[in-house]
């Protein structure tokens, strides 16, 4: 009996992560221009149940925040989702989130309604950003009715586009993480791959200013530059 | 990496910060609250190659740092041409900027990232409340320095810093060192042939090189014998497949010191030296940085011991500066080697008491005393004599007539240790002034007078007389006569109180902002004199406490163990004192031999711009710890 109750109060803890104002949602922000050695910048990384946006869903949400070119420890974002109805089986081995975790996960809809307050409508970068693109529109459209148009950028993109010189062994995080010598706590969790592609983005970030790109949107620019610019090489 | 049972709750990003963490000192030592307060309170910032990391233009320090990657280096604009010079490093897992931090004022060096760098940052307040509450945190900010100190401590220590001497050879470039053409071979190679061809040319080594000849791979005799022992590998395995992979390489610019601390580092006694384009051009090995020699301390006493004439001591006096220049080379501690140029000057004076007493016995029962940095047991090769004689008039003489005897025998002695290095004293402070030549009655009411009056002539003398041995002779005379000193000490506050004074008087040669206070005088522009500025500092504060606490050594080093134990000294404030003091008695006996090796005549002088960066930031840490010292004093006799 004391254990269920415990249990449930474990439960109940993990529903409410304060009270969220549906109707106030923070308005997501367009590059315009914001300062890149001032904004806020939201990098984050998913944990899914598999690689399809049409069948797979969001288990874990790792984020950290940028603030005028330093990552501030006391502003990240990392949770895992209560979905036990949720299959896992395919990728648990990968993340390492087992069925326990996720059933003392945070409740879904709690869970993204606290992320979009803690965005703040702030650009989100993310490596391979159109991957978690689709898996967090999908998940916030069907799980609280949520399709506002939020800014992404991709990290991957950042650091070719600003090092144009430097090849590494691929065009994989762990390349580019390899190339700059740094270290992951784990591989595979949201967070600290989160954490991982912010370094990254800290050393595009203080080279981009270096050349004089001054603003979120000319920072955009160059990146879409750069992607139309691989595109005509693919042909 | 054992985290604590609550560390699952903290997020995944924290967790990793406070692993990173507990690898480096002190947080190693810190509570897993303390830690977690750090990691959620840090920030994580990028400096390129280059970038400015803190300025002394930005006003008062509010920020502190750990290296999360890369390297800090402290930079200060040379005075002699248009280039700055760097005065420190900082590395992985350190901390800066703690002296300004705490001491709320801009930096006076400009960090700059080496290489790219991250690092993790918490603002004044949280470093203020892990200050406030963490004891380990708070003990290794203050004792900052000496904490430092017990690492370079260690590294001095350790095997292969140990061997580096002179502060010359840490700058000599690695390919000044004797790159034999190293032994190389494919990763094909059966380890059987490759252990072959090592034997052949009688190396420890063989590099694996690809068909480039950059190499890919070591392997040692100590691979060799794990791969026997654990009997895994048969011998004709490729060498490729038991090898260490990527070996550690060196190009041949970086200096013999780079290639110390690496060996040190990992642990290993093998170092590849590549060109630009990586490819292989030499080997050094541990063994080639610190040639060895023997040190043969207790044949070099027996020789001195059992010479029959002055002149084979006079001739052997040259081996005892060899043996101390082997020694420091061995990375023997300073303490230790000082003792022993204690231990063969003594047995030199002995000697030479002993041979002319078989000449020429007065026929006097007498004690041999010693004084000052001899008394001390704390004498280098620059040394000069401070000695007097302790008899016991026989009956039915006076003690002038006693003097009329052997005051001519001590001139003797005075003259012929003279002969053997040990400097005439231009004060007279030697056995043939016939007011150090007394009785043990005679002694006595010299010292009363000496404590009562305390002159500022007197006072200067205390660093001589208050510090005093026998040599030869019985010692029970003075073990009497010490006693009788020591009380009356204890029981005098205002003579204590004077001595301290006295003591404070010659302040570390550091201004208000840390930086080196050259002596003024003209012809030491930009010199500091290591013995005055430097050890007596340390030697006079701790005499006032060893003799109001009645410590019998004259040993500075033994007294502050003694007033350890006491509990007059807090013992780690203690260890660190002790460590300072022996790391600034080492840079002087250093730069003594460096003097001897360039047939210059010794001095206590040194242009700090000629130490090497590590060494001049040990020393002014060093200073840094005789100021705590001195404040000691300060509050215990409220000056």
């Amino acid at each position: 009996m004391l254990e269920r109750i415990r249990q449930w109060i474990e439960r109940r803890k993990g529903r409410q992560i304060g009270e969220h104002d549906f109707s106030n949602l923070p308005e997501p922000k367009t590059s315009g221009n914001l300062l890149l050695d001032d904004c806020r910048l939201i990098i984050l990384d998913l944990e899914t149940t598999g690689l399809n946006p049409a069948r797979d869903e969001v288990i874990a949400i790792g984020a950290v925040a940028i603030q005028g070119g330093v990552i501030h420890l006391d502003d990240q974002f990392d949770l895992i989702l209560r979905r036990p109805e949720l299959n896992i089986d395919e990728t648990v081995l990968i993340h390492g989130i087992g069925n326990e975790a996720l059933t003392h996960g945070h409740e879904t809809q709690d869970a993204l309604l606290y992320l979009l307050e803690w965005m703040n409508g702030d650009p989100i970068l993310a490596y391979h950003s159109a991957f978690d693109q689709k898996f967090l529109e999908k998940a916030l459209k069907l799980q609280i009715g949520y399709t506002r148009n939020h800014l992404w950028m991709d990290a991957a993109d950042l650091l070719p586009a600003l090092f144009p010189d430097i090849k590494p062994g691929g065009k994989g995080l762990d390349h580019w993480a390899e190339h700059f010598g740094l270290e992951f706590s784990t591989r595979h969790h949201a967070a600290a791959d989160a954490m991982a592609t912010a370094e990254l983005t800290l050393i595009a970030i203080n080279k981009a200013i270096k050349d004089g790109v001054k603003t979120v949107e000319q920072l955009n620019t160059k990146l879409q530059y750069h992607r139309r610019l691989q595109n005509m090489h693919r042909f | 990496m054992a985290g604590s049972p609550q560390d699952s709750n903290r997020p995944q990003n924290t967790r990793a910060i406070m692993t990173f963490l507990r690898e480096h000192a002190p947080f190693s030592n810190m509570d897993d609250a303390h830690l977690a307060h750090f990691a959620e309170h840090a920030t994580l910032r990028f400096y390129a190659d280059g970038d400015p990391v803190i300025t002394p233009e930005e006003g008062v320090v509010k920020r502190f740092y750990v290296v999360k990657q890369g390297r800090i280096c402290g930079e200060r604009p040379s005075e002699k041409e248009d280039r700055t010079e760097t005065t420190f490093e900082i590395s992985v897992g350190e901390c800066f900027p703690l002296a300004a931090l705490i001491g709320e004022r801009p930096t006076r060096t400009l960090h700059r990232a080496a290489g790219d760098t991250f690092c993790l940052s918490i603002e004044q307040d949280a470093f203020v409340t892990l200050f406030s509450d963490s004891e380990p945190f708070r003990d290794f900010c203050l004792r900052g320095v000496s904490s430092l100190l017990d690492q370079v401590n260690q590294r001095l220590q350790s095997k292969a810093m140990a061997s580096m001497g002179s502060s010359n050879t840490l700058d000599t470039p690695l390919e000044n060192y004797a790159l034999r053409n190293p032994i190389v071979c494919s990763p094909d190679l059966p380890v059987s042939k490759a252990v072959a061809r090592m034997h052949d040319n009688n190396v420890g080594s063989i590099i694996i090189t690809d068909d480039n000849r950059h190499p890919t791979g070591i392997f040692t005799l100590r691979d060799l014998r794990t791969m026997v022992a654990e009997g895994k590998s048969p011998l004709d395995t490729p060498i490729g497949q038991v090898m260490t992979r990527n070996p550690s390489s060196l190009t041949s610019d970086a200096d013999a010191f780079e290639a110390a601390m690496l060996m040190a580092e990992h642990h290993f006694a093998h170092l590849c030296v590549v060109d630009e384009e990586e490819h292989l051009i030499g080997v050094v090995s541990e063994r080639d940085l610190f040639s060895l020699q023997r040190v043969d301390l207790v044949h070099l006493a027996r020789t001195i011991g059992t010479a029959t004439h002055l002149r084979t001591l006079v001739s052997l006096r040259s081996d005892v500066s060899r043996l101390v220049d082997s020694m420091l080379a061995h990375g023997a501690d300073s303490g230790q080697v000082v003792k022993i140029i204690t231990t063969l000057n003594d047995v030199t004076v002995r000697r030479v008491l002993e041979l002319n007493l078989k000449r020429n016995d007065p026929g006097i029962p007498f004690t041999w005393l010693t004084f000052g940095s001899e008394g001390r047991q704390e004498q280098t090769l620059l040394t000069d004599q401070d000695n007097g004689i302790l008899f016991q008039t026989p009956e039915g003489m006076t003690a002038d007539q006693v003097r009329e005897k052997l005051l001519p025998f001590a001139r003797t002695v005075n003259e012929e240790l003279a002969e053997c290095g040990f400097t005439l004293c231009k004060g007279n402070i030697m056995a043939s002034n016939p007011k150090l030549c007394l009785s043990g009655d005679e002694w006595d009411e010299w010292f009363i007078r000496f404590i009562d009056a305390s002159t500022p002539q007197n006072l200067v003398y205390s660093s001589i007389f208050l510090d005093m041995r026998a040599v030869y002779g019985d010692t029970e005379p003075l073990r009497l006569l010490l006693d009788k000193v020591l009380t009356r000490i204890r029981k005098n506050a205002l003579f204590q109180k004077m001595l301290a004074g006295n003591a404070l008087q010659r302040k570390p040669p550091l201004t208000m902002f840390r930086h080196f206070r050259y002596v003024s005088d003209g012809d030491h522009r930009r010199a500091l004199d290591l013995k005055r500025q430097g050890l007596a500092p340390f030697v006079e504060s701790v005499r006032v406490f060893a003799l109001a606490n009645g410590v019998e050594t004259a040993n500075t080093l033994e007294r502050m163990s003694a007033l350890v134990k006491k509990g007059i000294f807090d013992a780690k404030d203690g260890n660190a004192w002790r460590e300072a003091y022996s790391l600034i008695q080492a840079i002087r006996m250093r730069a003594h031999q460096e003097m001897l090796k360039e047939g210059e005549e010794l001095s206590n002088y040194i242009d700090p711009d000629d130490l090497n960066p590590l060494d001049r930031r040990i020393l002014r840490e060093s200073f840094r710890q005789a100021q705590r010292l001195q404040q000691k004093l300060e509050v215990t006799y409220q000056f």
